[in-house]
């Protein structure tokens, strides 16, 4: 039995058929999750840091 | 995948990055207002003292000799602290203030870099020799605080801290000379 390479690892050999319709369907969604979660830890991240400049930061005082 | 379902996805993936990239760019502007604002209207800035000293004679005349490091009380009631951050320790260990007042503190370094910061408060400097590096601050509550080296200075690097010891004011009394040390506990 020889051991075939996966399309992916020779731009030579042919790639799989792509099915339009599924692919199209994953494409509706995917971009959506992914900005969806992308956002969500942004959003988070800059939550944070705007509650320990607000509420921790800014009441210690300047020290300059 | 073929040239045309490249063709077909290819305007929607660049118009999520591109709506992408404003989004961050809006709140990369709006952190930089806010710092700059702040910077403006409240005073909040790093500390920038720049002022130099030489770090090979640091320790034998003038502001950083032995008898002048710790706290002293000025005549008009100004608080200073005078420390030496050197591998490594601190000197003096123990460094006394009072609450509720606005105190200096000023630190320099006759070798290497060391940097520090007191917990619970902003003060956060690096402690470079030929300068002399100045914060201010208002300590709000009384107690121990920790004040470890935070800049890597060698193998001993983490047993270098101090303690800040803030009294209350009825506590905070200075000597005849305007020196005030920690209380012994």
């Amino acid at each position: 039995m020889s051991i075939q390479p996966a399309p992916a690892d020779s731009s030579s050999e042919p790639a799989d058929d792509v099915d339009a319709e599924a692919l199209a369907a994953a494409m509706r969604v995917v971009p959506l999750g992914a900005g969806v979660l992308a956002g969500g830890a942004v959003a988070l991240l800059v939550l944070g840091y705007l509650a320990v400049y607000l509420l921790v930061f800014l009441p210690r005082g300047t020290v300059g | 995948m073929s040239e045309a379902h490249t063709d077909i996805h290819e305007p929607r993936i660049l118009a999520t990055e591109l709506l992408w990239a404003f989004g961050v760019g809006i709140l990369v502007a709006a952190t930089l207002t806010m710092i700059v604002f702040t910077a403006l209207t409240r005073g909040i800035n790093p500390p920038s003292n720049v002022e130099r000293i030489d770090p090979k004679t640091l320790h034998l005349s003038g502001e950083f000799a032995e008898h002048n490091l710790g706290t002293t009380v000025a005549p008009d009631g100004s608080v200073t602290v005078r420390a030496i951050a050197t591998q490594f320790m601190f000197a003096p260990r123990c460094m006394a203030v009072p609450q509720g007042r606005r105190v200096t503190l000023r630190f320099s370094s006759p070798d290497v870099i060391h940097g520090l910061l007191i917990t619970g408060t902003n003060v956060n400097t690096m402690v470079v020799p030929g300068f002399v590096s100045q914060v201010h601050t208002e300590f709000t509550s009384t107690g121990d605080l920790l004040m470890p080296c935070h800049e890597y200075c060698g193998l001993g690097h983490s047993e270098m801290w101090a303690t800040v010891q803030v009294l209350p004011e009825q506590d905070f009394k200075p000597g005849p000379d305007g020196r005030v040390s920690c209380a012994q506990r």
